[in-house]
């Protein structure tokens, strides 16, 4: 039975987390550019890559 | 026989004699022009040449010779920030920069800048957003300055241009992002709901231990109170603010359904009945998912108009009091708004003229035709009025301001557009109609269930409920997706085709209109003048040769009669010449082998000693009659020839007006300019409608008695004096090289300047529309279908999720339809 108890109670904690993966992501802006990953990915030559500012 | 070749930069088809060849790593390659070529070589020296494999252009990029718009590096000045050092270590200061790049078509655009930009010395950081095309670049400013930064992007050429966020999209964008973390939120929890519904499901068929069924059930509860009271909120306050006047909206029928489902639920629970959460949860979320897809559309059709506009003048050139004789006069630059009546203004050549006034000194032609609707430039020198908007083409002038602030024309036409606004009437969708309807319908009917079961004995509890649950299965929830995925395809369908929509009620207005009126200058017609017909009256010399000789002259000219002389000997060698001298509003002259050319307007000539009487008068006036401008030639004492130089119709206009036609539409053109020239122009388009003589305010008037009298009309203008006829009209749309303000009151915009887009926009947006109809038809059908089980009293929450899931899924594919459509109208 506790079992049960537990599944639920473990859904709801992953479900909880992935939530507030989601809501972090909104906020740092993940969102504004849906269309560039899925070209940036076919760029392979990484030499003249730019170089990522912290 | 003409050899076409195409251009290995633009892949533009152009005649061979004009083919700028170069030799790249020992192959030829040919060019359309110069520009070409220089980016041509300058993409290969930076080894870059993988752009030309990568992209993934369908057509030719402008259609035109390239030029290359060398920017004005200040205008970026006020934009760039600041960044402090990332570690304390180094403490190199960084400057980053946001600036919106134009004339991107693909993703290859993107690459082909970030390389450029990333390879330019000091640029540490440079990254294009691929949506908003806005680029986000940091520099070392020890190293490299914006005006090599943005000098670089346009030597590739593309238009950097500053940006800043406006007021209204910085709101719809924090509209599109609330919208999002409601929907995130509320898809999260009603996913979650989903798999303890399942179990509830399964439970019920099976059965069940009461104990772990009210647990399932009170965490169904607990998931449930967030997305009804944060992410239905909005539903919740509409539907309350709307309840005083009875005013049943979309957001009305989603807080029935989705409390009335909450309600049941809480009820059962208590009751050991079955409950709805999650039905009570997936309604919210369906229709938060398609006002989101409404709002990032609107988001990023407001941010292409923004770019697309062109600026009024913000700042002016005051002229210093007291040094505002001649040209070298000392000027400032101040904000439009600081200018007073009675201020000088100093307008250079290739400037808007700010504000109205009378001209002091100076002499130049100005294009009005943004304001006026006349395609000719107009010659202005001291004494002359002149309109704020309006664009000076050479020469500088000083003028006195004459009205400021709301007094100015552009001002005045402003105010009229803000009044067709504010009369428009706005035509509710479809689906709101049919919710106005549907929302006081099921209520009176689940009345009904109430007093039908109370009449035949049962208990208050059970009738009750017995008419909520009507209320419950009733609420579609697919209806909230019916619309926006619709309008959503058929927006990305139209923007493919450089159609830009800017809101989705214009696909329904188009659908209901009985006519389109077109503008004339810019719409119908290029708005550039081109040379039409040459009048040889020298027989020792061919029309060639005649030709030749005046585009020798107008080359250096920036008239833009001359313009289109040089236009249509592109390609012929031109003489030399010496002593070249230019005098406004009449015509140009120099030396050529000795002789003295003279090349302008009739009164030019005669001021040189050249007759014009022995012209072949009648056929030359009814032209000038016609719109076209005459340019006279002459030497040595005579006349040698006079060129017609006129605005011409665009190219794909007849085949545009034809199929407008051919849908059934009426077609009528509308002109500011005579009504003689309108109406050789609808000729050579076949439109039989003409309204000529148009004022600016007039425009407006003329189309609201057209819409009195011939039912809904699609109005197509460009210029500042269309808008408030846009706005009027049913269905405004605007070119997209237009004005700022024509774009603003259109409700579609033609992006790439092509009228074959109309027809097609026409077409597609009936296509949309049926499915539209359908996808409203088949969201009620499961659930209307559903309600003789409410009434009966053996609904289950699994026939909810059922209609939820199958009216859905057939408005997903269904909407999907309208892409294959989209390739068949094409």
């Amino acid at each position: 039975m506790w079992t049960t108890y537990f599944l639920i109670f473990l859904t709801l904690v992953l479900g909880i987390g992935a939530y507030l993966l989601f809501v972090w992501s909104v906020r740092k802006n993940q969102y504004d550019d849906v269309e560039g990953p899925k070209y940036r990915m076919l760029d392979d030559d990484d030499d003249t890559q730019t170089k990522e500012v912290k | 026989m003409v050899f076409v070749s195409e251009c290995n930069h633009c892949m533009l088809s152009f005649p061979e004699r004009e083919a700028v060849c170069d030799e790249i790593d020992g192959k030829t390659l040919v060019f359309c022009c110069n520009g070409c070529r220089g980016i041509y070589r300058l993409i290969h020296e930076e080894g870059l040449d993988r752009f030309y494999e990568r992209r993934d252009w369908k057509e030719t990029a402008t259609g035109a010779a390239l030029e290359i718009i060398q920017p004005d590096a200040s205008l970026f000045d006020g934009l760039v920030r600041d960044i402090p050092p990332a570690t304390p270590e180094d403490n190199t200061l960084l400057k980053e920069i946001d600036l919106y790049v134009g004339n991107i078509r693909c993703a290859s655009c993107i690459w082909l800048n970030e390389r450029i930009l990333s390879k330019t010395d000091g640029v540490v950081y440079a990254r294009l957003n691929y949506a908003t095309h806005m680029a986000r670049i940091r520099w070392n400013p020890e190293k490299t300055c914006i005006g090599t930064i943005v000098n670089r992007i346009a030597s590739i050429g593309y238009i950097p241009r500053p940006y800043t966020e406006s007021a209204r999209y910085k709101a719809q964008r924090a509209e599109a992002r609330d919208l999002l973390v409601r929907f995130g939120t509320a898809a999260f929890l009603s996913s979650n709901l989903m798999i303890y519904s399942i179990a509830l499901y399964a439970g019920y068929f099976q059965g069940f231990d009461t104990k772990i069924k009210l647990f399932l059930e009170f965490i169904s509860l607990l998931l449930t109170i967030p997305v009804l009271f944060y992410s239905g909120m909005p539903f919740i306050k509409s539907t309350l603010s709307g309840l005083t006047s009875l005013n049943f909206t979309m957001d009305s029928l989603i807080t029935v359904g989705s409390g009335s489902a909450f309600i049941y639920s809480i009820y059962s629970l208590f009751t050991g009945g079955e409950v709805y959460f999650d039905t009570s949860a997936m309604i919210i979320t369906l229709i938060l998912l398609g006002r989101y897809i409404e709002a990032v559309a609107k988001g990023k059709a407001s941010m292409t108009i923004e770019m697309l506009s062109e600026l009024i003048p913000k700042e002016a050139r005051r002229v210093i009091p007291g040094e505002q004789s001649g040209d070298s006069s000392e000027s400032e630059m101040v904000p439009v708004t600081s200018v007073k009546k009675g201020d000088f203004l100093l307008v250079r050549p290739g400037e808007r003229i700010p504000l109205d006034g009378m001209v002091i000194s100076g002499e130049s032609e100005v294009d009005e035709s943004f304001i006026t609707g006349e395609s000719k430039p107009v010659f202005k020198s001291g004494g002359r009025e002149v309109i704020g908007g309006s664009m000076n083409m050479f020469g500088s002038v000083v003028f006195e301001v004459k009205h400021t602030d709301k007094e100015t024309m552009l001002s005045k036409i402003i105010e009229s557009v803000i009044e067709a606004q504010a009369t428009k009437p706005r035509i509710q969708n479809m689906a709101d109609r049919v919710v106005a309807f549907f929302v006081p319908a099921i209520i009176v009917i689940s009345l009904l269930t109430v007093f039908l079961y109370l009449f035949n004995g049962a208990s208050l509890n059970s009738a009750l409920m017995t008419g909520v649950s009507v209320l419950v299965i009733a609420c579609p929830c697919s209806l909230g997706l019916s619309t926006p995925l619709a309008v959503m395809i058929c927006s990305g369908i139209a923007s493919s085709k450089g159609i830009l929509l800017k809101n989705g009620e214009v696909i329904e207005n188009i659908v209901r209109l009985g006519g389109v009126v077109f503008d004339k200058t810019g719409t119908i017609t290029t708005g550039k003048p081109m040379l039409k017909k040459t009048v040889l009256l020298d027989s020792s010399i061919c029309a060639d040769e005649l030709l030749k000789v005046a585009a020798s002259l107008e080359k250096y000219s920036e008239h833009s009669a001359g313009y289109a002389i040089s236009e249509a000997a592109k390609g012929i060698d031109k003489y030399e010449v010496a002593g070249f001298k230019a005098v406004p509003g009449r015509g140009v002259e120099g030396d050529l082998g000795g002789v003295r050319v003279y090349v302008g307007n009739r009164e030019y000539m005669l001021q040189n000693g050249i007759s014009v009487d022995e012209e072949p008068g009648s056929s030359i006036v009814s032209s000038e009659a016609e719109g076209h401008t005459a340019l006279y030639a002459g030497w040595g004492d005579r006349l040698r020839g006079i060129f017609l130089v006129a605005d011409t119709v665009r190219e794909e206009a007849v085949a545009a007006v034809s199929m407008i036609q051919q849908m059934g539409l009426k077609t009528v053109l509308i002109s500011g300019d005579t009504i003689t020239t309108t109406q050789a122009i609808a000729v050579a388009v076949g439109i039989t409608d003409v309204i000529g003589g148009a004022l600016p305010t007039k425009k407006r008037e003329l189309i609201a008695a057209l819409q009195k009298e011939s039912g809904w009309v699609m109005m197509v203008g460009d210029g500042i004096n269309d808008a408030p006829a846009l706005t009027e009209a049913y269905v405004g749309i605007g070119m997209g090289r237009g004005t700022e303000i024509a774009m603003e009151s259109a409700d579609a915009i033609l992006v790439r300047n092509n009228l074959e887009a109309v027809p097609f926009l026409i077409g597609l947006c009936r296509m949309t529309f049926r499915i539209i109809k359908q996808n409203i038809f088949w969201a009620f059908f499961y659930n209307i279908a559903a309600i003789p089980l409410a009434i009966s009293g053996v609904l289950h929450p699994i026939v909810a999720a059922g209609a939820m899931s199958v009216s859905s899924l057939f408005v997903v594919f269904n909407s999907l339809r309208i892409r294959r459509c989209g390739r068949l109208i094409s």
